[in-house]
């Protein structure tokens, strides 16, 4: 036996270690997110992925490095999160089949298996696109076949993998020009080249190093535009403890409030007034909250509530719920306003999580599982998820029927057209002839300047995008972004404008930016509260 | 020759009861104390007249024993057979009065009374085919077992934009489904098993136009179709006219929906009604 050759356990470590490398990336891999969705979640989706395989690879004692890539294969499939993680997890299946029957392996194996997970991950995405985490994978897997000609050691195999990588990476922008336009590399290749450099640390016995640096983002290899200084994205994780409640009181200072509730969590949001002030805040501690609120004045209509309990309460509540259907739907969405709303219009499993949220393909296999029915009609609402919710298809012995929603208003109008003397076929053709009737524009602020569309867009600025594909809009005030983008989609035409707000605006701001919509457009408007974090309005053309 | 009634929930109009011998027994609408004989001594524009206007809530109740009696009585005078076919009894009790009524006339007269299990324009369109058979000669059995045959072929959507009334008056079924939507919306509903039963929704008035139209030319043979509004004669016409093509004019019914059917629709509802070929 060759003194290099490597095991399961082995194959376990350098992704431990790649992983571990990857997460300390994550939140510039975030900021440099512009494609296919400028979204900001792409290391965080990346980092998931990974733990879910390695949790599951933890669980595998065997040292066969065969078994073991498939535990990583199996828990990277049931935890892919967005484009990024679907795609890391056909990188992880065609490397378990090039390694299947291996008890352990040397650089050429893993040369081979690097080729099998490249084609593989080609071929489980509709419309491969260049410049992307598929280049950076067909490269590196280039790269390490030709090193075996010269020195078929693991570690020189992956060296000159990882080197290939991240000049691959360097080259995106040449390969896409959304990414040169916007003066970044790709976000996803950039992750992978992170994930392979961490192995090869591991195999260099140079793992220890990680603790006291962290990776660098390429620099692309041409000339680019620009770039203002970046921010790393917010995770919008949720942890600990959801607490919710009234403060009443004289002369309340909202920003005091804010400023000082900002230091003790997460997802902070106050709104209200001088003498009634709601407040919405994840944190570990909600006792020295509420301590802190009730210096302030009386509460009134506190909540509670332990995230990871509340998930599960969630999906066992509307199970109960639920009497056995013909057909029963399950979606995704965000905000306490929609979760109102959908529930509102009828029976439906919800999946909390959204954009820079998506949810896991086992979160989506789970509510699948607990839903009344036999049959199942899945919404993702949203791009992202769509991958993970088709991947659901394969993991369950249900009939499940993806309608590709991209976006909540295509959501909400599947969701109403579902018919009820119709089998689940011409459920999802009607479902899928009825989003397409529907345009949604979605208004947030962005995380950093950029160009985009033609157009120069300040950190900070809201821009509006059309069916989560085009920037149509972009101004310093969110009423003024929502009308421009308006105008553009063709209000004037719409039977009805549907007005989502968020949970960061006002509802008396939200009926203002409607009368304005009615006076210019002469258009139906109906003003709905979302309560969505991320983005300050959704509006729907129908 | 068999004489053909019904009950003024099939909205058939008085010229086309006339046209066909139709004798159509109404039901009433009480404004108050107020009461008044359906599409008699109220019709379709003054019951929505009073409607927005008035304080008090229309209630409405059904035909008596009595009235069907006194019908019956009449009709012997000129046949021996008579077929009654009356609203879904679960939406009224007319059937039961019906059939009350028939037991308390001499009985040299044969009467059958038949629950269409439907109302409004799917009544309407088993009333006339009845109405028809009749005066093409045919005998009460034949009748009896051709209307028996096109109940289930008959189908009705209907759209709101509000289920309130429905709501208020207790006619809503499994529509109920449909309630407490925080999204306003378009509902189509349609009769399952004599009962209001939910369908569709969709987030404007047009797209539930569109639904009315696409369900007609769904099929692929139809005999005769029955539109209807309640409020909005203009979306009538534009209904008659999309579905011209698929179904000629002369076996297309154009009504209006009676004031006892709009207590518990309300104003705005459009219909469509199809007996589909057998």
């Amino acid at each position: 036996m060759k003194a290099d050759l490597a095991d399961g356990q082995t194959l376990k470590e350098m992704f431990a270690s790649g992983t571990a490398w990857l997460e300390k990336s994550a939140p510039d891999i975030n900021a440099i997110n512009v494609f296919p969705v400028p979204d900001g979640d792409t290391g965080t989706n990346m980092v998931l992925t990974m733990q879910f395989a390695l949790e599951e690879a933890k669980l595998n004692s065997d040292d066969h490095v065969s078994s073991v890539a498939k535990s990583l294969a199996h828990g990277a499939l049931m935890g892919a999160r967005g484009n990024s993680g679907v795609i890391l997890s056909q990188f992880f299946r065609g490397l378990a089949k090039g390694l299947e029957g291996k008890t352990h392996f040397d650089g050429g194996d893993f040369a081979r298996a690097l080729a099998g997970a490249s084609q593989t991950a080609y071929k489980g995405i509709v419309n491969p696109v260049e410049g992307t985490i598929l280049t950076v994978l067909k490269d590196a897997s280039k790269a390490a076949q030709e090193a075996v000609k010269n020195d078929d050691t693991l570690v020189s195999v992956l060296e000159d993998a990882v080197k290939s990588a991240r000049d691959s990476v360097a080259r995106t922008p040449s390969l896409l020009p959304v990414l040169k336009e916007a003066g970044v590399v790709d976000a996803g290749g950039q992750g992978l080249y992170v994930l392979l450099d961490g192995a090869l640390q591991f195999l260099k016995g140079e793992s220890h190093k990680i603790q006291y640096r962290r990776p660098r983002l390429v620099v692309a290899e041409a000339e680019l535009v620009p770039r203002a200084a970046q921010r790393p994205a917010q995770l919008e994780m949720p942890h600990g403890y959801c607490t919710n409640f009234v403060l009443e009181g004289k002369n309340l200072n909202l920003s005091k409030i804010e400023k000082d509730l900002k230091k003790k969590g997460q997802s902070l949001i106050v709104t209200g007034d001088d003498t009634l002030v709601r407040v919405h805040i994840h944190s570990f501690e909600p006792g020295e909250i509420l301590g802190y609120a009730t210096r302030l004045g009386k509460l009134h209509e506190i909540t509670i509530n332990n995230m990871d309990d509340q998930y599960a309460e969630f999906i066992k509540m509307q199970r109960e719920r639920m009497p056995q259907v013909d057909i029963a739907m399950v979606t995704v969405a965000t905000g306490d306003g929609f979760f109102e709303l959908l529930n509102s219009l009828g029976n439906i499993i919800i999946v909390p999580g959204g954009q820079t949220m998506n949810p896991s393909v086992r979160e989506l296999l789970q509510a699948v599982e607990s839903a009344p029915s036999d049959n199942i009609i899945l919404l993702p609402n949203n791009k992202n998820i769509v991958s993970a919710a088709s991947q659901v298809q394969s993991l369950t012995s249900k009939k499940v029927k993806v309608v590709p929603t991209r976006n909540i208003p295509q959501g909400i109008a599947a969701f109403l057209a579902f018919g009820y003397d119709l089998n689940l076929e011409k459920n999802a053709q009607a479902m899928e002839k009825a989003i397409n009737k529907v345009r949604a524009i979605e208004v947030t602020r962005a995380v950093r300047g950029t160009r985009l569309g033609g157009l120069e867009i300040r950190k900070g600025q809201f821009i509006a995008m059309l069916n989560d594909e085009d920037l149509i809009a972009r101004a310093d005030k969110a009423g003024d972004v929502v009308l421009e983008a308006l105008g553009k989609a063709g209000a004037e035409k719409a039977g009805i404008v549907t007005v989502y707000y968020g949970a960061e605006i006002k509802g008396a701001e939200a009926q203002e930016i409607a009368q304005e919509i009615r006076d210019r457009y002469h258009t139906e408007v109906e003003v709905i509260y979302g309560g969505q974090p991320h983005y300050n309005y959704i509006v729907s053309l129908e | 020759m068999v004489k053909v009634v019904t009950d003024s929930c099939s909205d058939i109009t008085p010229q086309l009861a006339q046209e066909l011998g139709i004798t159509v027994v109404p039901l009433y609408v009480q404004f108050g104390n107020e009461t008044y004989r359906d599409n008699v001594d109220l019709s379709t524009e003054e019951f929505y007249h009073k409607l927005g206007t008035s304080k008090i809530q229309p209630a409405t109740s059904t035909a008596t024993p009595a009235d069907f009696a006194k019908v019956f009585t009449e009709l012997m005078e000129e046949t021996k057979e008579i077929l009654t076919i009356t609203v879904s009894e679960k939406f009224s009790a007319t059937y039961a009065a019906a059939l009350q009524g028939k037991a308390v006339v001499k009985k040299d007269c044969r009467i059958e009374v038949i629950d269409s299990k439907l109302g409004a324009g799917a009544q309407m369109l088993l009333v006339i085919l009845a109405a028809q058979m009749a005066r093409a000669g045919a005998s009460l059995d034949h009748i009896i077992d051709l209307v028996k045959r096109a109940i289930p072929r008959i189908h009705i959507r209907m759209t709101f934009d509000t289920l309130e009334y429905l709501r208020r008056g207790g006619r809503i079924g499994k529509a109920q489904a449909f309630l407490g939507g925080l999204l306003k919306v378009n509902h189509v509903l349609g009769i399952k098993d004599g009962a209001a039963f939910p369908i569709a929704r969709s987030r404007n008035r047009a797209q539930g136009m569109d639904f009315l139209v696409n369900f007609v030319k769904g099929f692929s043979q139809i005999e005769t179709v029955a539109i209807e509004d309640a409020t909005t004669p203009d979306d009538l016409q534009s209904l008659a006219e999309r579905l011209k093509d698929v179904v000629p004019p002369e076996r297309t019914y154009l009504s209006k929906v009676s004031p006892v059917v709009g207590t518990h629709v309300g104003p705005h509802v459009l219909a469509v009604a199809v007996l589909e070929a057998e």
